[in-house]
């Protein structure tokens, strides 16, 4: 099986690279080897047929999952063995395929808790620098408001986050990814079950991040109108490996991949 | 591009080889140790001391091993720890009393009375009370709570009519047989008898009759079982009748050769829930092998340290299998 | 006979003077501001970190037993054993804390219980340490200093105010009922005050979600530890005024029943609510202790019996019927599971 990962970063601008990622669960790869690179500035998609490792590679890379071999980078920095929060402190911020709104609590709250640098999160300057947390707290908020306004959620800012409908719960994630501040985004199915006018809303979105401030994105997607159209790279994934990496329109003549999805059974000919 | 066989860091260590072999295979891997450290104590300890504590140690862990393939089934079907579990044993135990010494007749009719009894409790809670909130969809810290509730309940019903008083069944204590050149006591050995005669019915029930494949099944899996088409509540209601009446059982074999207190049945849960995780949660077979092993290891332990200490053998054994292996010894690497 | 006389009982046996034995009420009051103390840092880690910590026992143990031992064994001031002995409190919750954590809700649940019982245990057995089944009280020989020498001083010198105030014969257990209660308050501000904060929000986050607030960027360990930690300190201190209160130190007094009944005193209150932990305390104890007022012929250990009831079925109707408490918010339940 050939191995074109490593082709991808050509121009050596890669934001994220990974060099024959594994993970084992008992007997089974879920990820055999998975080596890739996303450039810096770009919308990279990663598909494949369902069970070929993508999910898992984000666990692993994210840092929850311990990998069983490979190295990964992230800015140039070594990540893997990394727990979950010093890799989104760093700046690769991923979501989740079934949100993880945070329930109980309102909508403001999940979007203030996703700010970084808080000097109140700590308990001594809590107790002993309450000005300073003040301040942030005040900043964090109307950044908070700015944002729920820019996804148009600005009317639910009270309301329990529990409360929201699917879609309204894809932003809120989106959104909150958002406030971290983040250089590299991991979605996980970012337009599974919501609707094509939110869908839209949701590629602009991505797309004003990308022009306006630089963020790059890596998303996990089945949808190939939007995975073709508007991705700049796309990169595919079967059997824990990566398989294809390339522009739209190359790896979508790739003879491998169209073995691969036939093989699975999961899209036909015409839709690639 | 030729594909690159990279496996940087996997090195296949003889420490690794052993622990992975040991995965595959861990009931052998336990009897294992088991031997090597029974070899050990006959060497250190002499041939007589251990074979008197592993009488004790068969005694105790087949009541375990009663009480905790109970706590194991139910847990299938709450998908939490019955904390009212322990006092079914006691609720067992003074069932029995009731029979045997109030009422004066022998144990022979004590013992089924009183499993017959606590299993009926088992199915008017299972009714009243878990069915409900099962269909409610209680979360667990609900459940939780309910179970400790209930615990109290069963409890304190018991000391009111019983007082904290200890108390003893009307049983020939001090009979010894000579068995072996070890000296036991008779109805020691009768509950050994009976408690293993129980546990293989028990065991094969559990294989051979559908019955028992589709307990076993919903204990693992309770929403798979019913995506299969199993009649789950029919199930659930025969399940809380084996658990009640197993841990009827083992509260009336403890009794036997101890004594009654109120309390008795809540501090064998501890080590009950020892049992249940080393064997695994939700594996009945698990479970029966963890009171055993329990039961064994917790007695070997007095040849080493005052038998005061004895109890904290559970516990620690507890926390050691929650932090190091809480799948338990046979159980799979499930998300804990 | 006026109604007012003892012997006569109103219906269910309840003699009138069920409300005006003041010596016996403000016991009830201690043992109610000592539960809300308890209840208090259970709050802290199960209404608002989503941690199901039932080692609230031990954590009063630890306190109450590592204060007397330094008192009495080591020979340290009484004002220097208190901070050190909740050090070894928080020690032992972090202890705890960092090989469990990780465990689910009702394994977490059993593992703090398995650990609190071999505090108690290990209090019960290590006879040369801890006084073993007799307790800890006064140094060897009964006649020499007691651990509770220093309170003694502080309690006439409160006893003494009162009096001044125009309070003319105070209850011996006025002054130590001030002192909870005044610690149960300034507890309830201070976790209002934290839980209130971005640290406080990161808790919550915890409770919802772990792995969201770690994929966000929140050190969630860390603050659970810290949550655990707060309530071992409020626990010790729950501990020391348990010890002051009945004048003693037993295992018995630190059996899994307590922290079942700080449960019943959480979920009375209401989860995620503070205040409400006041009120459950209060009206908890009033209610169980009120049974001591049935004179329907019931010994003691019936009596006792009854309580235990009225704790279980409480916890069953409250977890049925109304899972919120009092003052918790039906949202938080049913949105949460």
């Amino acid at each position: 099986m050939n191995d074109r990962g490593a082709s991808g970063a050509r121009n050596g601008n890669a934001i994220l690279e990974a060099e024959d990622v594994l993970k084992r669960f008992g007997g089974i790869r879920a990820v055999d080897g998975a080596t890739l690179a996303v450039n810096a500035g770009s919308i990279t998609a990663l598909i494949g047929p369902n069970g070929a490792g993508k999910t898992t590679f984000f666990n692993v890379i994210t840092g929850f999952y311990a990998s069983d071999g490979g190295r990964a980078r992230f800015q140039g920095e070594a990540i893997l063995g990394s727990p979950p929060h010093s890799i989104a402190r760093l700046g690769m911020v991923r979501t989740f395929q079934i949100t993880k709104a945070l329930a109980r609590m309102p909508v403001i709250d999940n979007m203030m808790l996703a700010a970084p640098a808080q000097p109140g999160e700590r308990l001594t300057n809590v107790i002993f620098r309450p000005g300073a947390v003040r301040r942030r707290e005040a900043e964090v908020r109307e950044q908070a408001l700015e944002l729920l306004e820019v996804f148009d959620l600005s009317k639910l800012a009270d309301q329990y986050a529990g409360t929201l409908s699917g879609g309204q719960r894809k932003l809120l994630e989106l959104a909150r990814a958002l406030m971290t501040r983040p250089r590299l985004l991991l979605l996980d199915e970012p337009m599974a079950g919501i609707n094509p006018v939110l869908g839209r809303r949701l590629l602009d979105h991505m797309k004003r991040l990308r022009a306006d401030e630089g963020v790059s994105i890596l998303f996990i997607e089945h949808d190939m109108e939007v995975v073709m159209n508007h991705s700049d790279r796309v990169i595919v994934m079967a059997e824990g490996r990566v398989i294809a990496d390339g522009e739209p329109h190359e790896v979508r003549n790739d003879q491998a991949v169209i073995d691969a999805y036939l093989g699975s059974g999961t899209v036909s000919e015409e839709t690639l | 591009m030729e594909a690159r066989s990279l496996t940087l860091g996997v090195e296949e260590s003889p420490w690794r080889r052993l622990r992975d072999a040991a995965d595959r295979r861990p009931a052998l891997a336990a009897l294992i140790v088991l031997g090597a450290v029974l070899l050990v104590m006959i060497v250190a300890k002499g041939v007589h001391d251990v074979a008197q504590s592993s009488v004790n140690g068969l005694s105790l862990g087949a009541i375990y091993a009663l009480g905790a393939i109970g706590l194991t089934l139910v847990y299938g079907i709450l998908k939490l720890v019955n904390f009212a579990h322990g006092d079914f044993l006691t609720f067992g135990a003074y069932m029995a009393y009731l029979v045997n010494v109030t009422w004066g007749l022998p144990l022979v009719i004590a013992i089924p009375f009183a499993m017959a009894t606590t299993a009926a409790l088992g199915v008017a809670f299972e009714v009243v009370l878990w069915r409900p909130m099962r269909n409610r969809h209680a979360g667990l810290l609900q459940l939780l709570l309910t179970s400790i509730g209930l615990a109290l309940v069963i409890r304190s019903v018991v000391q009111y009519f019983w007082s904290t008083d200890i108390r003893l069944l009307d049983v020939d204590t001090t009979t010894t047989v000579n068995f072996l050149g070890l000296l036991i006591g008779r109805m020691q050995l009768i509950v050994i008898g009976i408690g293993f005669v129980v546990i293989i019915a028990i065991g094969l029930m559990l294989r051979r009759t559908l019955l028992g494949k589709r307990m076993r099944a919903l204990a693992d899996d309770l929403d798979l079982a019913e995506t299969a088409g199993v009649d789950t509540s029919r199930v659930i209601i025969y399940t809380w009748v084996f658990a009640g009446a197993l841990a009827g059982l083992a509260g009336v074999l403890d009794a036997s050769v101890t004594s009654l207190s109120p309390n008795f049945g809540f501090d064998l849960l501890l080590p009950i829930f020892a049992a249940v995780i080393l064997g695994g949660i939700g594996d009945a077979y698990g479970s029966l092998a963890g009171g055993l092993l329990l039961g064994i290891v917790t007695e070997w332990s007095t040849l080493y340290i005052d038998s005061k200490w004895k109890i904290a053998v559970g516990f620690v054994a507890l926390i050691a299998a929650l932090i190091v292996r809480p799948q338990g010894i046979f159980g799979k690497a499930k998300a804990i | 006979m006026s109604v007012l006389d003892p012997a006569v009982a109103l219906p269910l046996g309840i003699h009138l003077n069920f409300f005006t034995d003041t010596g016996f009420w403000t016991g009830v009051g201690v043992l109610a501001g000592i539960y809300a103390l308890i209840a208090l840092g259970l709050q802290l880690n199960v209404g608002f970190t989503g941690m199901t910590n039932f080692g609230a026992a031990g954590f009063m143990a630890v306190g109450a037993y590592s204060m007397a031992i330094l008192v009495l064994k080591v020979g340290l001031s009484f004002w220097l054993s208190l901070p050190l002995a909740m050090l070894v409190a928080i020690g032992f919750g972090l202890l705890v804390g960092l090989p469990s954590l990780r465990l689910r809700a009702d394994y977490f649940a059993i593992a703090t219980l398995a650990m609190a019982e071999t505090v108690r245990i290990i209090a019960q057995n290590a006879d040369s340490l801890t006084g073993g089944n007799q307790g800890l009280f006064c140094a060897e020989g009964g006649a020499g200093a007691c651990y509770n020498d220093a309170w003694t001083g502080v309690s006439t010198t409160i006893e003494g105010w009162l009096q001044d105030l125009g309070w003319v014969n105070p209850e011996s257990l006025v002054p130590l009922l001030l002192v909870v209660w005044v610690f149960v308050l300034g507890a309830t501000l201070g976790l209002r005050f934290i839980q209130s904060s971005p640290w406080g929000r990161v808790l919550r986050a915890v409770r919802e979600d772990e792995d969201a607030a770690e994929a966000l960027g929140k050190h969630t360990l860390v603050h659970k530890l810290q949550s655990l930690a707060i309530s071992a300190a409020i626990g010790a201190f729950a501990g020391f005024f348990l010890a002051l209160d009945l004048a003693t130190i037993h295992p018995e007094d630190f059996e899994p029943l307590v922290t079942f009944f700080a449960f019943g005193v959480l979920v009375l209150g209401g989860l995620a609510s503070y205040w409400g932990v006041l009120i459950g305390a209060v009206l908890f104890w009033v209610i169980i202790e009120g049974t001591r007022f049935i004179g329907l012929g019931l010994d003691e250990t019936q009596i006792a019996a009854l309580r235990f009831f009225l704790v279980g079925v409480t916890l069953i109707l409250l977890m049925v019927f109304r899972p919120q408490g009092m003052f918790g918010k039906r949202e938080e339940m049913v949105l949460g599971e």
